[in-house]
């Protein structure tokens, strides 16, 4: 059936004049080069799929990304009766995009099944803190959780949007990918995984939300995988909004009428990882010398000026400095001296280098900017340039002795979103370190902040101390768009086009 | 008498059997362009480390995207100009020009190897053995060959050695056809027969007798098979499957300059143009080849 | 007709059955298909179960034969990346790729036929060289090039063309364009020559002594029978294109089977890899045997043979 679609489709398409674009169609085409596999939030990891989520879910309470508060979007009130008990109350009156009515089944439903660990949602570390939920009224519900969680309202803010239950209850995610359902302020008109989706205004939204009205009748995105191919739809005015455009390119377009350019900078950092443990073998990066060597090896500050640009800063921390509990203070720092790299490695048992292997998925050209320099000290790297879900396999079996990746904690600004997922012993731990796993844990459950930093700090210092990861910089994000649109990028990385409108 | 003595002169007068030939050769535009366009890159490859200005390998993240030397912005620092990554792009194509004749040469070499032994055995014993040929033959038509190549690259690898063994391992299909029916035609004609009736052993035939007269078309083919190579190489590099940076591959520079190709153009139309070039050249001396060969071909 | 018919037909069942063992050895020996099935979370306990679960501890041949009968039933596998079946993500993304493929065909048929019958009725003239440099240089252009120059000039410069996507016919064209040109010069020398051999031929000669006008001869005669060896070449020249679009398919986003292949491959999205390489062959195949099939009907002595 689908297959007669299709061609209907490209029949039609070979008669049907093109859609016009933007303002005068009240039309925003969007371009991205990410493949979102499968439009249910809780099993996909791009980026992309939390920015698909916002627009057509809520979740109980919203973050303002200017102020840091939380908002009650779902929820009108919350309250911790104790660290282990979260109570809601709900909003009355919003509907879902088919017209079911919101109520706390649909929380209690969506979250006990997240919690599941038998319906594999793909990150873990989202849910694995709910113990369960229940129902305390038509309206209200209470969180349990299994160990004190301070982070819990930054999670449920962000990424854990609100299910209708009987609908998830009777087409699971495979349903939910073909045609998503929420309370959100655009609802979908189609949604093709991996190609593009089309939204439509959800006039029916509710007043109250601070999330504000939608202005834009109709959102049309299109996956393209090349960025000249972005730029130039750009430049031609098919295509009104593209990110993710690298520095001079983004410089380049400032110069180009109609076309506006912002920059923002991301949560997101820049990292290289070592297999420090061992688990893809022997290699060359579990001794902690050559781990040092590489990281005197690399000009970071040269490739934030030259290649990120912006207000991108070259951080020494693994973590976002606005994140709560992340500090560089007495965290060891590695200066650019390619000299000492040399050095390090001759005494490592390497005078001549060594052969290894690189794994990056993004940012393709400073990935070949660090084999450069790691060339020039003698390490001979060999790039495998994969598709993030790909790497993320490699990784989590641990055959990735090297390998350049990014985090944006999903956009929670608190540290245990990167320490708890990398550095605790998931399948994402190349570190295996058993005290800096109990430093992390303490941090992540201890309820006084106080606590909670001295915990994190000591976590932060040992990182840096045995390199297991050498952080390079903070991302900044170049969006482009047409001149016709009034857009405004926020830190979090999570473009809300509910909030843009046309000028 | 005097009639012998006239023709005796004539004979003697008459350009040789070699003159004529290279009188053909020199005449030949087409063939003594793509001629002398292959040298001059084959210079170039070969006196590369002399030629060029910088190491290829060396970046300079302070001089990225700097224009060639004619643009207002150009130096002679970097007559080519930079690339993403601060690197000399003069450098880079004299000794990419090395990269591209060794997985061109390399690759025709493996796969006229195998074609031509699977188109002689084919031609020359007929029967099973040329249907058994023919059918491998068909198959190996039947797949889509750029899939193909890109699935076991990115499988195995994209060293250097990979991608010259894919390539190689799935080009010799041209040289297994023609030299299927060379052979064929070859094998029907009087010194063969003579050759086995003496007892010649089969190899010796084929060796000896059958390889030397299929030559001209072998040779031919090996262009065509030297472009192709070359052409799914830089197709295999664009698409991020083929050999890895920071090697200074032609198709690869093109690949790696799509993301600038708006704002500074010359990083891909340099490469670009390089690959036409060279291309172009063994094309022309091909095309010369099988002319001069065998000229009543042509018309 | 009929025993030419059948045998051909029979050859080109074993052709695709040889193409589906190959393409299934060559990926299922690549890595340890359990292991990604299982997902990256699951343990060593999990990873046996899931082998057990979907035969993958069998021998090698045992397997193939439990995907060959799934594939008779239309069943291709299921995607890792998407979860969806694949027969039914190939069938949605076929018709762009065919239409690709058919546009790149007309093309290049257009541009060539007319200059090969041009350069046949005067050889060597300046139509002559100019159609044979064409082809020359057309055939060292490297596609992904020419395709970017393309998309530079008639999209971004000109903005006569989409430039990417598939919102009307007008996208098609320079796709089609960048696609269809390397078969070009291919056509072009067969037309040529076809046409020259014919023109030569006692037949026409018959036909002008007779009394017959040029062009009559020209279109009704000397044409139809050129045009044999080009037809079936064309057949098999849209196979090529179908199995070559890769390239031309990612510069313009066009979503077609080309571009999924090719994402499949980066993402290590197995069963949908297989799947089109099959598919591609099969499109090849009876391509070919329909060419072999035509070629067999119009020119009765290529069926003894």
């Amino acid at each position: 059936m689908r297959g007669k679609l299709a061609w209907a489709a490209v029949a039609l398409g070979l008669i049907a004049p093109a859609a016009q674009a933007g303002k005068p169609d009240d039309t925003l085409n969007l371009a991205w080069s990410a493949q979102i596999e499968n439009y249910d939030q809780y099993f996909n990891t791009v980026r992309e799929g939390i920015v698909f989520a916002r627009e057509i879910w809520d979740n109980l309470v919203d973050r303002d990304p200017r102020t840091g508060e939380y908002k009650p979007l779902l929820a009108k009130s919350y309250r911790w009766v104790d660290p282990l008990t979260l109570d809601f109350a709900l909003r009355q009156g919003i509907s879902f995009h088919d017209g079911t009515p919101f109520t706390a089944t649909d929380v209690a439903y969506t979250l006990n099944w997240l919690a599941d660990p038998a319906n594999k949602v793909i990150t873990q570390q989202n849910v694995s803190w709910i113990k369960s939920v229940e129902e305390t009224g038509p309206f209200a519900v209470r969180i349990h959780l299994k160990a004190p969680f301070p982070a819990a309202l930054e999670y449920l803010a962000d990424i854990l949007p609100i299910y209708p239950h009987d609908y998830y209850a009777k087409v699971g995610p495979q349903g939910m990918s073909r045609h998503p359902v929420g309370t959100g302020p655009y609802k979908v008109a189609a949604a093709e995984p991996g190609k593009s989706f089309t939204l439509l205004r959800n006039d029916a939204y509710f007043k109250e939300s601070p999330k504000g009205r939608p202005a834009i009748g109709r959102i049309v995105q299109r996956s393209i995988a090349e960025m000249p191919t972005q730029i130039a739809e750009l430049m031609t005015g098919s295509i009104d909004w593209i990110w993710q455009v690298p520095a001079d390119q983004a410089e380049k377009l400032r110069q180009v009428p109609g076309v506006t350019v912002k920059s923002a900078e991301t949560m997101r950092i820049g990292y290289v990882g070592f297999d420090a443990a061992g688990r893809s073998g022997a290699t060359p990066v579990k001794d902690r010398r050559v781990r040092e060597a590489i990281a005197h090896a690399i000009d970071r500050a040269a490739m934030v000026k030259n290649l990120v640009g912006g207000d991108s800063r070259v951080l020494d921390a693994a973590c976002f400095p606005s994140q709560f509990g992340c500090t560089d203070e007495g965290v060891k720092r590695y200066a650019y001296d390619p000299a000492l790299a040399k050095t390090l490695l001759a005494e490592a048992g390497y005078p001549n280098g060594f052969d290894i292997d690189i794994y990056a998925y993004r940012e393709r050209p400073w990935a070949e900017a660090i084999i450069g320099y790691l060339r020039a000290v003698g390490i001979r790297a060999k790039l495998t340039y994969l598709q993030y879900a790909a790497l993320r396999d490699k990784n989590w079996a641990g055959t990735t002795p090297l390998f350049y990746m990014t985090w944006g904690s999903n956009s929670i600004n608190d540290v245990s979103a990167i320490l708890g997922n990398f550095f605790t012993g998931s399948p994402d731990d190349f570190a295996r370190d058993a005290q800096l796993k109990s430093w992390i844990e303490t941090g992540d459950t201890a309820i006084d902040p106080a606590v909670r930093k001295a915990n994190y700090r000591q976590a932060l210092q040992r990182i840096a101390e045995e390199i297991y990861w050498l952080p390079m910089f903070s991302y900044v994000a170049n969006y482009a768009f047409s001149a016709d649109l009034d857009f405004s990028p926020d830190a979090d990385e999570v473009p809300r086009f509910y909030a843009a409108h046309w000028k | 008498m005097t009639v012998e003595t006239f023709s005796g002169a004539e004979r003697i007068l008459e350009p040789s059997a070699g003159a004529l030939l290279r009188r053909r050769v020199f005449g030949h535009a087409g063939f003594m362009i793509g001629a002398a366009i292959i040298l001059a890159i084959l210079a170039a490859a070969l006196l590369a480390p002399w030629l060029a200005p910088h190491d290829p390998y060396a970046q300079d993240l302070t001089r990225r995207l700097v224009p060639p030397v004619w643009d207002a912005k150009g130096s002679w620092l970097d007559p080519l100009g930079t690339d993403q990554l601060g690197r000399d792009y003069l450098s880079r194509l004299l000794f990419g020009a090395r990269i591209s004749l060794l997985i061109g040469f390399s690759a025709a070499l493996i796969s006229g190897l195998i074609g031509t032994g699977l188109g002689l055995c084919a031609g020359y014993f007929g029967g099973r053995v040329d249907m058994v040929a023919s059918f491998v033959v068909t198959t190996r038509l039947a797949m889509p060959v750029v899939l193909v190549a890109l699935a076991v690259v990115a499988l195995a690898g994209g060293s250097l050695h990979i991608v010259v063994a894919v390539l190689g391992l799935l080009l010799w299909d041209r040289f297994a056809v023609v030299t299927r029916a060379a052979t064929h035609q070859v094998r029907q004609l009087d010194y063969v027969a003579a050759a086995r009736a003496t007892g010649c052993s089969t190899a010796r035939i084929i060796l000896a007798e059958i390889l030397p007269n299929i030559m001209n078309a072998l040779i031919v083919i090996a262009t065509i098979e030297m472009a192709n190579a070359i052409l799914l190489d830089a197709a295999l590099s664009f698409l991020g499957l083929g050999v890895q940076p920071p090697l200074p591959d032609w198709g690869l520079m093109v690949a790696e300059g799509k993301e600038y190709m708006f704002f500074s153009p010359w990083v891909i139309a340099i490469p670009g143009l390089a690959l036409f070039t060279l291309v172009l050249a063994i094309n022309l001396v091909g095309d010369g080849l099988r002319d001069l060969a065998a000229p009543e071909n042509r018309n | 007709m009929l025993a030419f018919a059948l045998k051909r037909l029979a050859l080109a069942l074993l052709v695709a059955l040889t193409v589906s063992i190959v393409s299934f050895s060559l990926l299922r020996l690549s890595g340890d298909l359990a292991q990604a099935l299982a997902g990256p979370s699951a343990t060593a306990a999990d990873v046996e179960a899931v082998r057990k679960a979907y035969g993958l501890d069998q021998p090698l041949w045992v397997q193939y034969l439990a995907w060959a009968r799934q594939a008779l039933h239309g069943d291709l596998g299921t995607s890792f990346f998407f979860k969806e079946p694949v027969a039914a993500m190939i069938a949605a993304r076929l018709p762009v790729t065919m239409t690709l493929g058919v546009s790149a065909l007309l093309f290049a048929l257009l541009v060539a036929l007319p200059l090969g019958i041009l350069a046949a009725l005067k050889p060597n003239s300046w139509v002559d060289r100019l159609a044979l440099t064409l082809s020359v240089v057309g055939q060292a252009l490297p596609s992904f090039w020419f395709a970017l120059m393309l998309m530079i000039l008639f999209g971004l410069k000109l903005r006569w063309l989409p430039i990417s996507g598939t919102a009307s016919w007008k996208s098609f064209v320079m796709p089609a364009i960048a696609l269809g040109y390397y078969g070009m010069p291919t056509f072009m020398r067969l037309t040529r020559a076809g046409m020259m051999e014919v023109l030569a031929s006692d037949y026409i000669r018959t036909a002008r002594a007779k009394g017959l006008r040029a062009p009559a001869i020209l279109l009704k005669h000397a044409l139809r029978n050129a045009i044999v060896p080009v037809v079936a070449v064309a057949a098999v020249q849209l196979g090529f294109f179908l199995g070559g679009s890769i390239v031309i398919e990612s510069v313009f986003a066009l979503h077609g089977v080309g571009y999924l292949g090719w994402e499949s491959i980066s993402r290590a999205d197995f069963p949908v890899v297989q799947a089109i390489v099959l598919v591609l062959a099969l499109f090849y195949i009876v391509l070919t045997l329909l060419a072999d099939l035509l070629n067999a009907f119009l020119d009765p002595r290529i069926r003894v043979g």
